[in-house]
């Protein structure tokens, strides 16, 4: 295994096995099943799978249900996408230029991800409720109880609100990665920038951010994906209620598979989410590549 | 301006930097006071969360914790979030290093084209795949069984711990296992003699940022364990609130229980979790 790069020979063959078979039995095989039964009524518990051709898909292409949870996924992860990276840049842009106290608040931006999604879900819950809630007590008790909402009860705000925990929750981690991404932006570049009379703006927008740009390209990528799965705060929160106000694909396709016994449905959802995630993917990469930058 | 020195720049630059520290605090609270009103509300009766959710505890109370345990057996919770997240790391470390090692060692078609096949790993949702995975966990007989858990987590680890330890690998020197080579070791034990201990600080940032997400997944352990016993911290979390919708005491002793031991981690191996995130994105 050692030496000079040598062919594939039988020890690399037993050093990589047991992780092929791993991944192949317990990720690659039922995504293959998947592929077979989104063609069949499958219901989950019957021996007997019942092909049923395209009649799935085109449930998906005209069912009222699959647009709405569709229109759903779209603004809650554009809305996260867009609200998580300008509030991660801005976090790191501090983080990176705050005097005292650098890895404190590194870490206080951080905390939030360590949560997992039903807890930070439930917290989240408890502060939005009505009557009991932090959130309208906090604005009754600062003489603007006019603005009292019942945050997750009202459907033209719902989806907001859980997005707002996810931005939350997520903004940290993408944190992360603009800061060592500003970071290895040499200081010697800004400082003969500001010698040069180019004010902070100025030297934010032509020097600092064509050298995140890679960055950018990735997070935005990642958040989006990550917002095209989120399952365990709407569960926790609203179980895509009111109405079907936040159900989302993911939703949708958890809903139908256990509650409906529509498990043949459900997995036809699920490969028009992995086609979604990998024109998103392709679509990175193309960007990635045509501008030639890299983290 | 245009003709000043740099440093009488940075003098002047102090009341801007006050301010940046004080929007930085400001940010920083609303970030943290979800979590700091969670675990306060935990100490709290039941009847001072619903009066007075922002204040602080009166004293230092703690029947809510007595009632999680008398009330549910979240003991057994505790013990299956530990089982799962410590049981499946320690074989994520046996096999994953060990693959990526042959994939960066030995590049050719092969090793390449699964390195590709693994990578791909990573844009399958687990929504996908879970109802077949769940059929196949039945034919195995460990559907039910903590088994189930730890084989999907052990395969969904290899994407993210490949991708990690193979841009790990590229940095390690080869001359180091030559020598072993020369020394009579078998690859095997050129392996985990050698090379793997060097693979330290690689190994920490994947154990952290893989076992966080053990131990904070829901979907997996909620419908592949058997519904007749405590499931998980976070399976019980979100079963209390659908159960004791009136006693939100016991559910914030509950999350303070999934919230103190990934804090605990983050706080002492804080920078394994920077690089592991770094890491992945650079090639992610």
């Amino acid at each position: 295994m050692t030496g000079k790069k040598k062919g594939f020979d039988m020890v690399s063959f037993w050093f990589i096995a047991p992780a092929f078979l791993f991944f192949t039995l317990f990720i690659i095989v039922p995504t293959a099943a998947s592929v077979y039964y989104s063609f069949t009524s499958w219901d989950g518990l019957s021996p007997t799978v019942k092909f049923v051709g395209l009649a799935n898909y085109r449930e998906i292409a005209t069912g009222a249900r699959f647009r709405n949870a569709l229109a759903n996924t779209f603004i809650l992860t554009v809305f996260i996408s867009i609200l998580e990276n300008t509030m991660a840049l801005a976090l790191a842009l501090m983080v990176d230029n705050v005097k005292w106290w650098k890895n404190f608040f590194r870490s206080a931006f951080y905390i939030p991800v360590l949560i997992s999604g039903i807890v930070s879900g439930f917290i989240w819950k408890i502060m939005y409720n009505y009557n009991f809630g932090a959130i309208n007590s906090i604005l009754s008790s600062m003489g603007m109880g006019g603005l009292k909402q019942d945050w997750l009860g009202n459907p033209s705000l719902a989806l907001v609100m859980v997005g707002v925990v996810l931005v939350w929750k997520g903004a940290g981690y993408y944190m992360i990665i603009y800061l060592a991404s500003l970071q290895s932006v040499s200081t010697d570049i800004t400082e003969a920038a500001a010698i040069a009379g180019a004010s902070p703006w100025q030297r934010f927008r032509h020097i600092i951010m064509p050298l995140i740009s890679g960055a950018f390209t990735i997070n935005f990528t990642l958040s989006l994906i990550n917002g095209l799965k989120v399952f365990d705060q709407i569960s926790v929160m609203t179980d895509g209620g009111p109405g079907f106000t936040t159900e989302t694909i993911v939703y949708l396709l958890y809903k139908v598979g256990f509650n409906e016994g529509r498990q043949g449905f459900g997995t036809a959802v699920g490969i028009v989410l992995l086609f979604i995630i990998i024109v998103l993917n392709t679509l990175q990469q193309k960007f990635l590549k045509s501008r030639e930058v890299q983290l | 301006m245009k003709d000043q020195p740099i440093k009488k720049n940075k003098q002047r630059i102090r009341p801007a930097q006050i301010a940046l520290f004080g929007l930085t605090l400001i940010l920083a609270v609303f970030f943290l006071w979800p979590v700091f009103f969670a675990v306060m509300s935990a100490f709290k009766s039941n009847g001072d969360i619903l009066k007075s959710p922002i204040a602080l505890p009166a004293s230092f109370y703690l029947k809510n914790f007595q009632d999680l345990f008398a009330q549910s057996d979240f003991i057994t919770a505790i013990r299956h979030s530990l089982i799962l997240t410590v049981v499946s790391e320690a074989l994520i470390v046996c096999l994953v290093p060990m693959a990526a090692y042959a994939i960066e060692r030995r590049s050719t078609r092969t090793t390449s084209l699964i390195y590709t096949y693994f990578l791909s790993g990573m844009m399958i949702p687990f929504h996908l795949y879970m109802f077949p995975l769940f059929k196949e966990m039945k034919l195995f007989g460990i559907y039910g069984t903590l088994a189930g858990p730890i084989v999907s987590y052990i395969a969904g680890s290899v994407a993210f711990g490949t991708l990690l330890y193979c841009s790990f690998l590229k940095g390690v020197p080869l001359e180091i296992e030559e020598a072993a080579q020369i020394d009579g070791c078998t690859p095997f034990q050129t392996f985990w003699q050698v090379t793997f201990p060097l693979l330290g600080p690689c190994t920490a940032s994947m154990v952290v940022l893989n076992g966080l997400n053990i131990w904070n997944d829901f979907l997996l352990p909620y419908l592949a364990l058997p519904s007749n016993m405590a499931k998980t911290i976070t399976v019980e979390v979100y079963s209390f609130v659908g159960q004791y919708t009136a006693r939100w005491d016991i559910v914030f002793a509950g999350t303070v229980c999934s919230i103190v031991p990934a804090l605990a981690i983050f706080i002492l191996l804080q920078k394994y979790f920077v690089k592991g995130i770094t890491a992945g994105a650079a090639k992610g």
